[in-house]
C-alpha cells in the first residue's frame, strides 16, 4: 500500500507543476459556493456572536459592554455545567447502542436475500424520516404512568409501574430510547453501505485459512469499516450531544433538570430571558466544548485510507 | 462542453446559494402594509379564539381606513416566534400578554405607552389593581381584557360520595385535602384521587399565591435586594408537596399539563387543582360531567380563606414600542376593550362566565345578565378572587428557582436543602440580572 502511496503522489506531484494555475482556478471556483454559504451562514454569525457574547443586549435597548461578564453568568451557573456533563452522559449512553445494533442489523441485512433486505431495509429507515417531535409525542403515549405501553409491557411481568418521564433515575434513559431508535435507521444503512463495499474474496480467503466469524469480523469487518465507524461516532455523538427536540417535547428538561440538555437550556434562557447574552455566552462555550472533544475524537481514532 | 457544464453548475450553485441569502431578509410575518396592523394573538380555547376572530372581523367592517392582520400562535410557540421577530425588527404592532410580562416589557423599552391615545374615561372604568397592572411610572402599557384565578379545586361529586365523602363540604385546608384524597384511592385504585402542577415550570407560576398565602410574602424582598426563600415559613408547603406525593394521593406522572381538565371529565381524576378556565373546558367538552361537577376555593395551609391561594392571570393587549403605526395600533386596541361594552361583553359570554373583567362597566353588565346561569359555579369564582393577589413581575428565574425547589421536594428531596438551593439561585439571579436596580429605576 505504501508503494501505491508513492507512486499515486507523485504522479501527482508531477502534474501539479505542470498545471497549477488552472487547477487552482478550477479548485477555488468550486469551493467558492460552499465557501460563501459558509461565511454567510456559519464563518460570519460565529464571529459576531463572538462580538455580541461581550455585550448585554436585548432587542430594545442599547446594547450595553459587559466584558467577560456573560460568560461568568454561565461558568458559574451549576445548571449549564451539569447540563453539559448530562449532554456528553446522553451520547455516551445513545451513541454505543445505536452503533451496535446498527452494525447487528447491517451484518444481518448482508446475509439475508434480497427481498427480505429490501424489506428489513425500509422498516429499519422509517423513523429516520419521522419527525422527532412526532415521535417524542409517540413516546410520551408509550410512557403514559396511567394505560401506557410500557408500564402495560412491565406489568406483564409482575413489575409496578413507573415514572417513566417524572423519575429523576428514568428519565435520563427512557429519552435514550427514541434518540437510539430515530437514529438507527441511517447508521445502519450507512454501515450496510460499507459493509457491501468489502470485497467478498477477503471473506473467501479468510474462510479458507480457517477465520470463524468472530477472526472475520475483528480483522477484516470493523478495521475496512474504520473510517465509517468514526464518521458515525463523531457525527452521532455532536448531535446527541446537541439533542433538543426530545427533551422540549418530552420532559421540558425536568424533573430537577434530569433531563435538561445544554441546547434546551440554551433555548429556554433566550425564550425566557430579557437579555441575550446568557444565551450567546453559553452557546459559545458549548461550541468550544464540542469542538474540543471532536478534536480529540479524531485524534484517537485516526482515520486512514482504507486497506484494500 | 465540459466547461460549459462545469459553468453551469457553479452559476446554479451561486444562484441557489443568493437565493437562499436573500431568504434572510423575509420576514416572520410582523410587517404589513401601511393601511394595515399586524395583531399577534396567542392560541387559547376554541371560544376565546373565535371572539378574537369575530371581533377582528367586525372591527375590519367598521374600518376603511385601518384594517387589522390576526395571526394566531400557538402557546409554545409564542417566546420564539416573537423573540426571532423583534431581532429581525418585525415585531407585530400589537399583540396579547399577560399582566405579570406587562412591566417587565415596558421597563425594558417593548411596548410604546397608550395613556393619552385611549380615553380617559376608559382608564377611569378599570378597577384600580387592574389599571396598577398595566401601570409604570405614571404611565399606561397595555389594556387589559379579563382576569381570571389561577386556581380553583375541581372535583368529582359522584366520587366523593363513593369514597364517603360529603360532596358539599369539599376540603378546606391541605390536612384535609389529603385525608380526602387517601378516601378516594381507598374507594377506587383505579382512579387518581387529586393532581396539581407536579413540574418545576408549572410549579414555578402555580404556587405564587400559595407561597405568599403561606408564608405572607413571595421569596424576594419588596425591593429585589434579598432572597426569603429559606424563611421557615415556607416549610409547611414544600412538606405538603412532599406529602402528597410519598402518600400517594397524586400520581408519580400526572394524567395531564396543569390547564387541562379533561382527566377529571374523562372520570380519570377525582380532583384536582385548575384555573377558572377548565370549567369552561368541561361545560363544552363534557358536558354530561357538569352535573357530577363541584368547584371550591383551593384549600390553605389552615383553611383560612383570606389567605391567597389564587393568582389573578389575565390577558392584556399592548402596542409593540417600534411600531410605525402606535396611533392607529392603539385605537385598535382601543376598540377592541376599552370603548362600547357590548365587544369585551360578547367575550364572556363566549367563554360560558367562566372569566371576570377588569373594566367596572362591563363587569357590572355581567352581573346583572342573566345568561351567567350557564356557569353554574359563577359565584365561587367571583369570592376566589377576594383573596387572590396579582402576579408578580420579577424576572422568571425568580419563580423557577421556587419551582424547581418544590419539584426537589415533591419528588422526596430533603426540604431545608431544596430551600437552600432556592435561596441560592434567587441570590445569583439577583446579583446577576441587577433586580434591585431593576425594580427600583
Amino acid at each position: 500500500m505504501a508503494s501505491r502511496i508513492t507512486i499515486g503522489e507523485t504522479s501527482r506531484g508531477a502534474r501539479r507543476t505542470r498545471r497549477a494555475p488552472r487547477d487552482t482556478v478550477i479548485a477555488f471556483v468550486m469551493l467558492g459556493p460552499a465557501l460563501v454559504l459558509l461565511g454567510i451562514f456559519v464563518i460570519w454569525p460565529m464571529v459576531y456572536s463572538a462580538y455580541l457574547s461581550f455585550f448585554d443586549w436585548s432587542f430594545y435597548q442599547e446594547s450595553v459592554f459587559v466584558g467577560f461578564d456573560n460568560f461568568r453568568r454561565v461558568l458559574t451557573d451549576q445548571v449549564f455545567i451539569e447540563s453539559v456533563g448530562r449532554g456528553l452522559l446522553f451520547a455516551l449512553i445513545v451513541v454505543p447502542v445505536q452503533l451496535t445494533l446498527a452494525f447487528i442489523f447491517a451484518s444481518l441485512v448482508a446475509t439475508v436475500g434480497r427481498r427480505l433486505a429490501t424489506a428489513l431495509k425500509v422498516s429499519v429507515f422509517i423513523p429516520t424520516v419521522i419527525s422527532t417531535v412526532i415521535a417524542s409525542i409517540v413516546f410520551i403515549l408509550i410512557y403514559q404512568y396511567h394505560g401506557g405501553l410500557a408500564n402495560w409491557v412491565i406489568g406483564l411481568l409482575g413489575i409496578p409501574p413507573q415514572a417513566w418521564l417524572a423519575d429523576v433515575a428514568l428519565a435520563l434513559p427512557s429519552m435514550a430510547v427514541p434518540a437510539i431508535w430515530l437514529g438507527l435507521g441511517i447508521a445502519a444503512l450507512i454501515m450496510l453501505a460499507g459493509l457491501l463495499d468489502i470485497p467478498v474474496t477477503y471473506y473467501e480467503a479468510a474462510e479458507l485459512d480457517g477465520a470463524n466469524w468472530l477472526q472475520r469480523t475483528f480483522r477484516i469487518t470493523l478495521p475496512l469499516m474504520r473510517n465509517i465507524i468514526l464518521y458515525l461516532a463523531i457525527a452521532g455523538f455532536v448531535a446527541n450531544v446537541q439533542q433538543f427536540e426530545l427533551p422540549l417535547v418530552l420532559t421540558k428538561g425536568g424533573p430537577q433538570n434530569a433531563t435538561m440538555l445544554p441546547n434546551l437550556l440554551i433555548f429556554s434562557h433566550f425564550r425566557d430571558d430579557i437579555t441575550v447574552g446568557y444565551s450567546i455566552a453559553a452557546a459559545f462555550l458549548l461550541f468550544i466544548v464540542m469542538g474540543t472533544i471532536s478534536a480529540l475524537i479524531f485524534r484517537f481514532l485516526n482515520s486512514a485510507q482504507a486497506e484494500d | 462542453m465540459k466547461h460549459r457544464s462545469l459553468a453551469l453548475a457553479v452559476s446554479v450553485v451561486t444562484v441557489g446559494a443568493l437565493a437562499l441569502t436573500g431568504c434572510g431578509s423575509s420576514t416572520p410575518g410582523g410587517e404589513t402594509d401601511e393601511n394595515t396592523i399586524s395583531f399577534w394573538q396567542n392560541q387559547f380555547s376554541e371560544e376565546d379564539n373565535a371572539w378574537y376572530k369575530e371581533q377582528v372581523a367586525a372591527f375590519n367592517a367598521a374600518h376603511d381606513d385601518v384594517q387589522i392582520k390576526l395571526t394566531v400562535v400557538p402557546g409554545d410557540a409564542w417566546e420564539q416566534k416573537m423573540k426571532a421577530a423583534q431581532a429581525a425588527g418585525n415585531a407585530p404592532d400589537m399583540y396579547t400578554m399577560n399582566y405579570s410580562a406587562v412591566p417587565m416589557k415596558a421597563r425594558n423599552g417593548e411596548l410604546a405607552p397608550i395613556t393619552d391615545l385611549i380615553d380617559q374615561e376608559a382608564w377611569n372604568d378599570l378597577e384600580p389593581r387592574f389599571l396598577d397592572a398595566v401601570t409604570v411610572d405614571g404611565e399606561q402599557y397595555a389594556y387589559p381584557l379579563l382576569y381570571e384565578p389561577s386556581a380553583l379545586l375541581l372535583y368529582n361529586k359522584a366520587y366523593f360520595e363513593a369514597a364517603g365523602l360529603d360532596p358539599a363540604n369539599p376540603p378546606k385546608d391541605w390536612d384535609q385535602l389529603i385525608d380526602a384524597g387517601l378516601a378516594l384511592k381507598d374507594a377506587d385504585a383505579n382512579v387518581v384521587p387529586f393532581q396539581l402542577a407536579q413540574n418545576a415550570v408549572e410549579l414555578s407560576w402555580t404556587t405564587w399565591s400559595s407561597q405568599n398565602g403561606t408564608a405572607g410574602h413571595l421569596p424576594i424582598s419588596d425591593d429585589w435586594s434579598e432572597s426569603l426563600a429559606s424563611d421557615p415559613a415556607y416549610t409547611p408547603l414544600f412538606q405538603f408537596y412532599q406529602d402528597l406525593y410519598a402518600k400517594g394521593v397524586i400520581a408519580k406522572q400526572p394524567l395531564s399539563p396543569y390547564g387541562d381538565a379533561a382527566p377529571l371529565g374523562e372520570g380519570t381524576l377525582a380532583m384536582m387543582a385548575n384555573g377558572s378556565w377548565g370549567i369552561s373546558l368541561l361545560i363544552n367538552q363534557y358536558p354530561d360531567m357538569i352535573e357530577n361537577l363541584g368547584v371550591a376555593a383551593m384549600p390553605t395551609i389552615d383553611g383560612d380563606t383570606s389567605r391567597s391561594s389564587a393568582t389573578l392571570g389575565g390577558w392584556t393587549i399592548g402596542v409593540d414600542a417600534k411600531s410605525k403605526k402606535t396611533e392607529a395600533a392603539a385605537s385598535a386596541v382601543s376598540w377592541l376593550l376599552a370603548e362600547d361594552t357590548a365587544v369585551p361583553k360578547d367575550y364572556f359570554i363566549k367563554t360560558q362566565f367562566s372569566k371576570l373583567s377588569p373594566r367596572i362597566s362591563v363587569a357590572a353588565e355581567l352581573a346583572e345578565d342573566s345568561g351567567k346561569s350557564v356557569n353554574p359555579f359563577y359565584d365561587v369564582l367571583v369570592e376566589s378572587t377576594k383573596s387572590a393577589i396579582l402576579e408578580p413581575t420579577y424576572d422568571w428565574q425568580v419563580s423557577l428557582a421556587m419551582g424547581t425547589a418544590l419539584e426537589k421536594a415533591m419528588l422526596g428531596g430533603d426540604v431545608a436543602e431544596a430551600q437552600a438551593e432556592a435561596d441560592a439561585a434567587i441570590t445569583k439571579v439577583i446579583a446577576d440580572l441587577g433586580l434591585a436596580e431593576q425594580k427600583n429605576g
